[in-house]
């Protein structure tokens, strides 16, 4: 029991370091540095908020910056994570082949972790932005929590894509036409209303839950309805467990294929 | 284990094959669909046959044969990085593979990190590596530029850091079982190289069982106790390495010289 323990904490600290490195090489040597990692973000908040006060007039509802900009943050990472989920173990044919030591989890974890260094720098920008908005700060207490449970799902759904990448070309090619879709699909610059076509589709959406909880906890300092909170967490640990098992399943057939 | 000398690999009738990809004839509606799915025709070759051997503690066995005949499978089967089909092979305590030095070394980083994240990719702990790096940068003789981008290194530098991160951490984690795909000439000038040939030297006769891949029979000669000769995935002759060896010359100087597959 001990051994497997200290063997998960060996993965997540090689991940970690893998994950550090190569965030700190995308930047390494650019003039703007870490803004590179917030200026896609940024960017759609903007374009955003600029084409709601101008074509729409008016905001949604109140917070409504705040509101956006939780939803696009969560998005992002969320995309960002299954698109180098899918290449993850595909391309690294390198080390999969020549290493009996390196666990491929270390290869799926590490691009995870690396856009969750990305995801922390976008948050503490947001904090910056409440308080300019003059938002309480007390929501941002129950973050960790939310986020531990996205990031259990976001683990489980990245390690079923970097399996399924390893065997299936195409997958590539069809996230990147849906992660586009997301965009619409998932309640980012529009409200939806319960009752609504939208949110009944939405329900289907696990994204969906984090972004409603965040911003019921954080921006309008209300608890979410404990149905809500429960569809989450079941959803978070029912995709860890079945991203973990697929990936178990296949992953000694990864050193043929790539 | 209480069997002496104790056995540290056994391999067990294994199999292993291949799904390859091949063109063949095809008529026209099948060669079309094969165009437009994007997915080519795939046949099993057989890479490794009716294959067993054991290695004992502190035994050196030398594997070789033409390309394709399945040793460089052989190995990875060994490590686990490949699944066998059938047959079984079972090894005790702690295992090494290395097939070359320097991959995953990168660019934009300096030497000291490198140093440290190939290192934990090798499975060191952080305190292992720190150990274990002053001895590297020694022994690369790049005691200058440890903070040094490594984009800026000559490739003679750059082998000579690969070879030294790779071995220094592969005698760290002091393996019972090592096992060498062609991993002799480690680049660097000609001091560099016998420099790292005694390292190696030391370490093959360090007491752990070596299984060493190598088309230089000459090293095979000099340190392995007995080899086995692998023909098209079988195992043609093993035993006292000079006779095996001189077995191999025979096949590829004979009339029936063996085609890589």
């Amino acid at each position: 029991m001990r051994a497997k323990w200290m063997k998960i904490l060996k993965i997540l600290r090689v991940s970690l370091s893998l994950a550090k490195a190569n965030f700190i090489l995308r930047i390494e040597g650019s003039y703007l540095g870490i803004f590179w990692y917030l200026l896609n973000p940024l960017a759609l908040f903007y374009i955003i908020l600029f084409i709601q006060k101008s074509a729409f007039a008016g905001s949604p509802t109140p917070h409504y910056p705040a509101y956006l900009m939780i939803g696009i943050i969560g998005l992002n990472f969320f995309r960002q994570v299954i698109s180098s989920s899918i290449q993850s173990i595909a391309a690294s044919g390198d080390y999969i082949k020549s290493m009996n030591n390196i666990a491929p989890e270390v290869l799926v974890l590490s691009v995870v972790f690396q856009s969750a260094l990305s995801h922390f720098f976008e948050f503490i920008l947001m904090i910056g932005f409440m308080v300019y908005w003059r938002i309480s700060l007390l929501g941002l207490l129950f973050y960790p929590f939310i986020f531990a449970a996205f990031l259990l799902l976001v683990i489980g759904i990245a390690f079923i894509f970097a399996a399924v990448g390893v065997y299936i070309t195409d997958i590539d090619n069809i996230w990147s036409i849906f992660a586009q879709l997301l965009l619409f699909i998932t309640p980012i610059f529009y409200v939806a209303t319960p009752g609504s076509a939208v949110y009944t589709a939405n329900l289907f959406n696990p994204l969906f839950y984090f972004l409603e909880i965040s911003r019921r906890l954080i921006i309008y300092s209300e608890w979410p309805p404990a149905w809500m909170a429960l569809t989450m967490l079941i959803l978070s640990l029912s995709f860890f467990v079945i991203g973990l098992a697929v990936f178990n399943k296949y992953k000694k057939k990864f050193a043929e294929l790539v | 284990m209480d069997a002496s000398p104790s056995v540290r690999i056994s391999v067990n009738q294994i199999a292993k094959q291949f799904n390859i990809g091949f063109k063949h004839k095809d008529g026209a509606l099948s060669s079309i669909v094969s165009a437009i799915s994007g997915k080519e025709s795939r046949k099993a070759l057989s890479v490794l046959e009716d294959i067993s051997f054991t290695a004992t503690a502190g035994e050196n066995i030398g594997l070789i044969g033409c390309n394709g005949s399945g040793k460089s499978t052989l190995l990875r089967l060994i490590a686990g990085i490949y699944q066998v089909d059938s047959g079984t092979i079972e090894t005790y305590g702690e295992l090494a593979y290395l097939n070359g030095f320097g991959f995953g070394l990168r660019w934009k980083m300096t030497m000291r990190e490198n140093i440290y994240l190939a290192g934990l990719l090798m499975g060191l702990s952080r305190k292992e590596i720190g150990h274990r790096f002053s001895d590297i940068v020694k022994f690369a003789e790049l005691e200058n530029f440890i903070d040094t981008k490594i984009y800026q290194f000559s490739s003679g530098m750059l082998s000579r850091l690969s070879f030294s991160i790779t071995f220094h951490c592969l005698e760290q984690k002091t393996p019972d079982i090592v096992l060498l795909d062609e991993v002799f000439g480690a680049g660097g000038d000609l001091a560099f190289q016998n420099k790292a040939l005694a390292q190696m030297e030391k370490f093959i006769q360090g007491g752990a069982t070596v299984i060493l891949v190598s088309h230089n029979l000459d090293l095979i000669e000099k340190y392995c106790d007995r080899a086995i000769l692998l023909d098209k995935g079988r195992i043609l002759t093993e035993g006292q390495t000079a006779a095996v060896v001189k077995r191999y010359q025979d096949l590829i100087n004979g009339p029936e010289r063996p085609t890589a597959v």
